[in-house]
């Protein structure tokens, strides 16, 4: 076991990991943050995908202990979020979500597509979230999803 | 596009298109999946798999120093082995021991389990333990199973297939009359359901009760605790089992597990919580478990095109043991039930095999059978179109039973409930816009890719009950379906079944259902499912069953609470129970102000009985009511598929161009959630058109092991499917409704095949075998070229 | 599956890692972005003793313009290069590679050394650096050298590389602002590993025509003068075949395809 600093939604963790740990385990195992699911471990589903540092990762192919330093930001922690909370209202809006298993990695993917991506049409929000992948909706409400809220900020932008 | 409204007096009832109630808990990360839960004291498990197809178990070492946390067959004192027999005749049985026993007989089948404070350690003391297999001879394909001296999989059989089935026909006249002859062999690869969440069990025992409390991702509760008290040989009363949220079903958690009856053994002889999650790697190598069929098939036509007859030996690889509760033979029981389709013919002739192979048993997937039989049969109406020289939907137009034909008892009696099957048809059609694609398929697309476009059609029986199952044998007949409804001292409902729901959102639509009979806010009901020791029994959510037969139960359940919730508010309202109506959240005196809430009607009789009448109904405010529909054969939903595809010649590559689903699920109670539910069951299906394949080689090894190999559609490779509604209520069901959960995932694998050939026509192409890759479709360009030359 | 054990230290320089790596055994192994080792760790198919993390190395993540061309530190992510880390009509040939691999979340954190040294045949910068002609820059504990990325995989999953050589940049030639890039990747999804790579890299002022043929059993096949390949589409079939790829083949009917297609590409820009 080695100690481990880092941050998790904002608040400082102390803690000790098994180097072979790795960061959804250790959130979901330890830290009890059970948000982040689990599908495959080799990095293909997204289901895992998280925000490290401010961009997406998979936290099955993220060793907990190279988080040193690190700022973790998991699906519990956007509550306070105005684009997330757009893309809530959306997925839920467009029914883009059924069992939910792939919804909080397919959130954190979204929001990075909005946020990086303004002017991303629905072959490259498409294109986007081919590492993400949902076995119930067909994908049809996730894509309406996003371009509306990307849509939304647009004509929002534009208006000021 | 035509979906049911609801009325003004009933905003949120059927036919409204209400958000989901089970969305912010996901939407926020705090679903309680089964993986979620941790218990005091709990410990993790790791299974020790074979890594061989057929071999003799000699011995297993447990590792010296850790011989108390590894467990074999040999301990599990008192376990049966599952027994899941099919009432058919000339069923072959065998049982299949949770943790194998003398032999293995698939790759990833359990030999041992290993325990650790975390799954890692399970997993390191796992690699620790030896077994000693002597290998056997291997039957790696259904049709080698099938051969005279085949190597047998169960030993004390006469030859490797569960059942065989005959439906047979005298053939003789339509051979003679048939102008047009066209044979086919077609075949479906092994796949692997593959929800995004594995399965995963959690068991304890608790003491104070004297009871096992397994909670398991499954579709179906009681029945695994129905397997489990069989299995484990303690009383049903014993056993608690819970399924939580659970990340998708799809039929692969449609079965009483070893892992539950290991896990449930485990947490009695330890004392303990023990917990194990699937990962991917065990799934797909040891449980890829669905859909590998093998037809030969006949179509004979006149020379219109008009079908005669079908003429089909299928074969389903089904595995080494037969699963709990459908067995091992209700996919191939079906083909030769389902074959002909939503078709008319005037002979029949269907002999089916469930082969037994050294593979993981086979289990019903989405659409079960008929993904497989729709693809055989629709290939085959396709190549008599062609010989026919005429467009594929034109023949189908005239061999669908027709609108005035309706109700329809086919050729192998099954009863169509109602629908328009030629009208499906053409709208799907038109909304493709075929003279559109053969425009451009002349010129092919700018960047020289070839066009097809492509149809397929179906009907899907639903929710078909006591009289359909009781004819299969299977251990598991479902008869009336339960809902115990509850209003609270506060006027909330409370809605039990037994069900459960994962992703279909019954939680909003049986409040919906709840809200058409009681008026209440469906913001104000609460479903509770997914517990054996506070819900009714049911055999579970499957054969697209659950908005017709939960809903059912829900609605007659309410009426009962309605007529209660009258009976009080009449004494109370001082007017006759005939003249109150439920709206708003009320009961009211019709036509007048003179109301009182629903919460103030529970309120009194909880809390002020003093008020009630003295001859009240005893029953109060809290009542189980069962429901069938009127007739069980089931409700037949149905849907045309159209599609243009681009083909890459060059490459073997193929894009979906454009995908139309015209469906009529008859009423539909939730319009938004019957698209999702087509949607996703489309995607599915376009999986197993072009991507999903599990294969092995000739020693029954699984050649994909992540989901890099085994590979599912993605965003890119689902297109924005066009979807419209025609809406023939069912005259079996409640409101109208029926089951339509499976049918998007039926016809893609038809409709994409036919495209695709449709494209590569003027080659003599005609790919007859699913997933059709670049590899596949390659191969048949050559060996179309090879034969020309 | 969990990954098996493994002990763990941090390097903050590349002295450092090199340290690290002398004072345990030879089954350590170098972490970087952890994406291609990740899913090999998880199905226990790696089982390094030690892992040595060089993501917190500084100069690994630097990307320089020099006389002679453009240094990329191998610590760069692909994230990093898709949006335009690498100056230049090479590094916008570069971002649009990087876009194709894997997907956004492997690419913020999987990095350019880590891949090559990882060795996937079907990679995409293994088959892009041996056809932009770089040169791998390698320390190892007894010293350093350069490494031409054309002869740099071995087989799947094996390079030249000594386990203690640590990938410390990539060294790309200067190319001409008249230099121009193509890349036809032939895979199933996007995002997956490839079936068949094919590129070609034109640089007219320098008089440099290179061809590369990837996604092969090994080391991608180099065609160092490809201006007969250019001229001439039908050349691709006897490239395939002198590439290693059986005749009638699937694998030889695809590469050729892909590289007809690379040409076509290329003639088109």
């Amino acid at each position: 076991m080695k100690p481990l600093h880092f941050t998790v939604n904002g608040k400082a963790v102390v803690t000790r990991v098994a180097p072979r740990t790795h960061l959804a385990d250790l959130l979901r195992e330890e830290l009890r943050l059970t948000g982040t699911n689990l599908g495959c471990e080799h990095g293909v589903c997204g289901a895992c995908t998280l925000e490290v540092d401010g961009a997406p990762a998979r936290s099955c192919l993220t060793l907990a202990i190279t988080c040193e330093g690190a700022k973790v930001r998991t699906i519990e922690g956007f509550d306070d979020d105005p684009v997330m909370a757009a893309l809530r209202e959306a997925f839920s809006e467009h029914h883009a979500l059924q069992c939910g298993y792939c919804t909080p990695g397919m959130l954190v993917t979204a929001r990075d597509i909005v946020i990086r991506l303004p002017q991303a049409d629905e072959a490259r929000i498409r294109e986007e979230l081919a590492g993400n992948l949902c076995r119930c909706t067909g994908y049809v409400g996730i894509v309406r999803a996003i371009a509306s809220v990307i849509a939304a900020r647009n004509s929002a932008a534009g208006g000021r | 596009m035509s979906t049911t409204t609801p009325s003004a007096k009933r905003p949120f009832g059927v036919g409204a298109r209400l958000r989901r109630k089970e969305d912010d808990r996901l939407l926020r990360g705090r679903a309680e999946f089964v993986a979620n839960m941790r218990m005091v004291g709990m410990q993790e498990v790791a299974f020790v798999r074979s890594p061989m197809a057929h071999a003799r178990l000699l011995a297993v070492r447990k590792p010296a120093d850790a011989a108390d946390r590894v467990f074999t067959m040999d301990d599990l004192d008192g376990v049966s082995p599952i027994v899941a027999n099919s009432g058919l005749p000339g069923f072959r049985s065998a049982g299949q021991y949770p943790l194998a026993r003398d032999k293995v007989r698939h790759v990833g089948e359990a030999i041992a389990m290993c325990i650790a404070a975390t799954r890692a350690e399970a997993e390191d003391l796992a690699e620790r333990v030896e077994v000693d297999l002597d290998p056997l001879p291997v039957v790696a394909d259904m049709l080698q199973a099938l051969e005279p001296g085949a190597p047998l999989v169960h030993e004390h059989w006469d030859r490797n297939a569960f059942l065989e089935t005959r439906v047979d026909d005298n053939l003789d006249d339509v051979k003679r009359r048939a102008a047009i002859v066209v044979t086919r062999r077609v075949r479906t690869a092994r796949q692997s359901m593959a929800p995004i969440e594995g399965r995963g069990v959690l068991a304890w025992f608790d003491s104070r009760l004297d009871q096992l409390t397994v909670t398991s991702a499954t579709q179906m509760p009681h029945i695994v605790r129905a397997g489990l008290s069989e299995c484990l040989g303690i009383e049903q009363g014993r056993i608690r089992v819970v399924a939580p949220d659970v990340g998708g079903g799809f039929g692969y958690k449609g079965i009483l597990l070893p892992e539950e009856i290991c896990l449930g053994w485990l947490a009695m002889k330890l004392g303990h919580p023990v917990r194990w999650i699937e990962d991917r790697f065990e799934q797909l190598t040891g449980n890829a478990n669905c859909r590998e069929h093998h037809y030969d098939i006949t179509g004979y036509a006149d020379e219109s095109g008009r079908l005669l007859a079908l003429d089909c030996d299928a074969v389903v690889d089904s595995g080494a043991y037969s699963s709990y509760p459908f067995s091992a033979c209700l996919e191939a029981a079906q083909v030769s039930s389902i074959l002909p389709g939503p078709y008319v013919m005037e002979r029949y002739r269907c002999h089916t095999w469930s082969a037994t192979t050294n593979k993981p048993p086979i289990l019903p997937y989405r659409g079960v059978a008929r993904t497989g039989v729709c693809f055989a049969l629709e290939l085959v109406l396709d190549a008599i179109a062609r010989k026919a020289g005429r467009e594929p939907h034109e023949v189908r137009l005239e061999n669908l039973v027709q609108a005035d034909q309706m109700p329809f008892t086919n050729i192998t009696r099954k009863y169509f409930d109602s629908g328009d099957y030629p009208e499906c048809l053409r709208r799907a059609v038109a909304a493709l816009d075929i003279p559109k694609w053969r425009e451009q398929q002349k010129k092919r697309l700018p960047d020289g890719r070839r066009v097809g476009v492509g149809v397929a059609m179906f009907c899907e029986q639903g929710a078909h009950g006591t009289s359909v199952y009781y004819g299969w044998g299977i251990p598991m007949v479902p008869g009336h379906e339960q809902c115990q409804a509850r209003l609270t001292p506060d006027g909330m409902l409370e809605l039990r079944i037994g069900a459960h729901s994962h992703g279909q959102g019954l939680e909003t639509t049986l409040a919906q259902v709840a809200h058409e009979i009681l008026g209440i806010d469906p913001a104000r009901v609460r479903l509770i499912h997914g517990d054996t020791a506070v819900t009714p029994y049911s055999t579970g959510t499957w054969g697209s069953r659950c908005m017709v037969m939960s809903g059912g139960a829900v609605a007659s359940a309410c009426k009962v609470i309605a007529q209660r919730v009258r009976s009080i508010a009449s004494h109370l309202l001082e007017a006759g129970a005939d003249d109150l109506v439920l709206e708003d959240g009320s009961v009211r005196v019709a036509g007048t102000d003179h109301a009182l809430t629903l919460r103030e009607v529970a309120h009194t009789w909880y809390r002020q009985p003093q008020r009630l009448a003295a001859d009240v109904d005893p029953g109060g405010l809290e009542a189980t009511s069962g429901y069938k529909t009127t007739q069980d054969t089931g409700t037949f939903s149905y849907a045309a598929h159209a599609c243009a595809v681009a083909v890459d010649d060059e490459l073997g590559a193929v894009e979906i161009l454009d995908y139309v689903i015209v469906e009529d699920g008859g009423t539909l109670v939730n319009p938004m959630i019957v698209d999702g539910q087509v949607y996703g069951g489309a995607a599915q299906g376009i999986g197993t058109a072009l991507y999903e394949e599990m294969p092995y080689d000739d020693q029954a090894q699984p050649l994909a092991s992540t989901l890099a190999d085994y590979m599912l559609p993605g965003a890119t490779e689902v297109p924005a499917i066009r979807l419209e509604h025609m809406e023939t209520p069912s005259p079996l069901s409640v409101f109208g409704q029926k089951g339509i959960g499976e049918g998007g995932a039926i016809a893609p694998p038809a409709a994409i095949a036919n495209a695709v050939n449709d494209a590569l026509a003027d080659l003599g192409v005609e790919i007859t075998e699913s997933p059709i890759t670049p590899r596949r479709v390659l191969a048949a360009i050559a060996a179309a070229k090879r034969g020309a030359s | 599956m969990k990954a098996p054990a493994f002990g763990y230290e941090r390097a903050h320089s590349v002295e450092e890692a090199l340290l690290f790596y002398a004072s345990g055994d030879e089954d350590a192994k170098y972490l970087a972005g952890g994406q291609s080792l990740g899913p090999l760790l998880n199905l226990r198919l790696a089982r390094p003793s030690m892992l040595i993390d060089v993501r917190s190395i500084d100069e690994l993540r630097e990307c320089t313009q020099t006389p002679d061309g453009l240094v990329i530190g191998a610590g760069v992510t692909h994230a990093a290069i898709e949006d335009g880390a690498v100056p230049g009509p090479v590094g916008a040939f570069l971002a649009v590679i990087a876009h194709g691999i894997a997907y956004r979340a492997v690419r913020n954190r999987g990095t350019l050394g880590g891949s090559l040294a990882h060795a996937d045949p079907a990679a995409d910068w293994v088959s892009t650096m041996a056809l932009l002609d770089a040169q791998l820059d390698v320390r190892g504990v007894t010293g350093e050298r350069q490494v031409p990325a054309e002869s740099l995989v071995e087989g799947p999953l094996a390079t030249k590389l000594a386990p203690d050589e640590l990938v410390v940049s990539v060294r790309l030639p200067g190319w001409s602002a008249a230099a121009r890039f193509s890349y036809y990747k032939f895979n199933r999804k996007p995002g997956e590993f490839a079936d068949a790579i094919a590129g070609f890299a034109y640089d007219p002022e320098r008089g440099v025509c290179r061809a590369v043929i990837g996604a092969t059993d090994g080391a991608p096949a180099v065609i160092a003068d490809a201006l007969e390949l250019l001229a001439a589409a039908e050349a691709s079939e006897a490239a395939v075949t002198a590439a290693g790829f059986e005749p009638g083949s699937f694998e030889h009917h695809v590469h050729a395809v892909a590289l007809r297609r690379a040409r076509d590409r290329l003639i088109a820009r």
